[in-house]
């Protein structure tokens, strides 16, 4: 008879990567965004590089409707947000 | 070749002694608590009278002397021990040579013009194994028996029938002789051999030395014939001398004794660091690593680890020490650790292969996988796997599975 091993089994699971992370944003009337919140400072936004909108996976019960935006900040960092239609809320997500 | 035999009988029960007189007359076992499955590694001659022997299982020694006392053994006490004794003889000759614990051989020759005889050569080496390295002290030291003859054989018989503090001189020509009375439980032969030379009648020295050489060769074989030159005194078996290898040592006390592996690891870095500074160790690669502890009940504790390939790097020692104490944590809290580095040699480089070997290198990955998934139970490490490449979604697109070779 073998052994217990005395190590619970664990499932082999799939980690995603580049999972989107909350971020607070402010947005104009229109919905777009003109300062970011980041690590406690709010950020201004200086040039919209790109914005494009996914609309995908209807077919599931978790539908994925986004738009996103590329962004320069004041302090020159660029970083890519996206709104979620669905959830009204703002994220921040690594997107190559 | 004239040698002289230093012995010291039950050498553990002798350390022992040193540290707890009260013990004296009782008797002793070490091995540790009769419960334990271990051996009898040492016990006292009245725990022999009763029938205890080293070697066999500690619960049948308490079945045998259920009022002895039974001791933890302390290996590394007995060695620093015996380290100190060799060391002492040292001072009288160069040529020392470590045959077991207790008992050391000591190239006399070319020393006849420095000592009034022998016996005054085998009194002093007596007398600087009781002053060994300060042992000296009023609960008693250690008490050697010394004896000197032709040949290893001969002298170690003559210390073996010497009373503690005595010499025995067995003068050149006459081994045969002085060995013929003795018991044949003396020759250096297994306990099979013992029991045939039983059977065949031959129960001294002497009965050994007066069978035929081609007769004790047809029985024993070549073992035979060594055990017949042995009996005539003819012992051709070289002194072979300790060699001495250069070791750098550091030592830290714990203020309050350590019991974690994080403090143990702490001290360790911090000792290595000291090693790594001194000028031996300068340009130099280091084989062997020993690791000790003093431990909170007196006891010690000790590890060596030898290195696959001798190492310059600080943090590749580190890492083996940090392994070794995970492995085997002492079983008390630790009050004093010293490390050891020896096996010091020059720093080599290390010759690359032209074609770089990925399969070996991979084969070597997954191996050192296979040991940390032994160590924590799951693999540690993930690696990356592209699920939807395709995908508009980027958290669908790539994720993290579980390395498993």
């Amino acid at each position: 008879m073998v052994a217990h091993p005395r190590t619970p089994a664990r499932p082999h699971r799939l980690r995603p990567l580049r999972e989107p992370r909350p971020v607070a944003v402010e947005a104009d009337a229109e919905g777009r965004p003109v300062a970011v919140t980041l690590r406690g400072q709010r950020l201004r936004v200086l040039q919209v590089q790109d914005t494009w909108r996914i609309d995908d996976e209807w077919w599931r019960e978790r539908p994925v409707s986004r738009v996103y935006w590329q962004l320069t900040l004041e302090d020159g960092q660029v970083l890519t947000l996206y709104d979620d239609l669905l959830a009204r809320m703002w994220f921040r997500q690594g997107y190559r | 070749m004239r040698a002289a035999c230093v012995f010291i009988p039950h050498f553990p029960i002798a350390v022992e002694l040193l540290d707890r007189p009260d013990l004296r007359g009782r008797p002793l076992v070490i091995g540790g608590a009769p419960e334990q499955r271990k051996a009898v590694l040492d016990c006292s001659p009245e725990a022999e009278a009763q029938g205890a022997r080293p070697g066999m299982p500690l619960r049948q020694a308490l079945g045998l002397c259920p009022k002895a006392a039974f001791l933890e053994s302390d290996l590394a006490r007995y060695q620093d021990a015996f380290e100190a004794v060799l060391h002492a003889l040292e001072g009288i000759s160069p040529l020392v040579e470590a045959a077991d614990l207790g008992r050391a051989y000591v190239g006399v020759e070319g020393l006849e013009g420095l000592y009034w005889d022998e016996m005054a050569l085998g009194e002093a080496l007596v007398q600087a194994v009781r002053l060994a390295d300060g042992q000296a002290r009023s609960t008693g030291s250690l008490l050697p028996s010394a004896g000197l003859g032709e040949g290893k054989f001969a002298a170690w018989a003559a210390a073996v029938t010497s009373a503690p503090g005595e010499v025995c001189l067995v003068p050149a020509g006459r081994e045969a002789a002085f060995l013929a009375p003795l018991d044949v439980f003396l020759l250096p032969c297994s306990l099979d051999t013992m029991r045939r030379l039983g059977l065949f009648g031959l129960h001294t020295i002497g009965d050994v030395a007066s069978v035929p050489l081609g007769a004790i060769q047809a029985q024993f074989g070549p073992d035979g014939r060594r055990l017949w030159e042995l009996a005539h005194g003819l012992d051709w078996e070289p002194l072979r001398p300790r060699r001495h290898e250069e070791s750098v040592s550091e030592r830290l006390a714990f203020s309050e004794p350590a019991v974690s592996t994080e403090a143990l690891s702490v001290a360790g870095r911090q000792l290595l660091g000291r090693l790594f500074r001194q000028p031996a160790l300068r340009h130099r690669a280091v084989r062997q690593m020993r690791l000790r502890a003093a431990l909170s009940n007196g006891r010690s504790w000790e590890r060596t680890v030898t290195f696959r390939e001798a190492t310059a790097d600080r943090d590749q020692v580190l890492y083996v020490l940090r392994c070794t104490l995970e492995a085997a944590l002492p079983s008390r809290p630790v009050e004093e650790m010293e490390v050891t580095l020896s096996g010091l040699t020059e720093e080599t480089g290390k010759q690359e292969g032209l074609f770089a070997a990925k399969g070996h290198r991979r084969a070597q990955l997954e191996e050192a996988l296979r040991q940390l998934k032994a160590r924590f139970g799951q693999s540690p490490v993930y690696h990356i796997v592209e699920v939807e490449p395709w995908s508009r979604i980027p958290e669908r697109r790539l994720a993290l599975i579980d390395y498993d070779p």
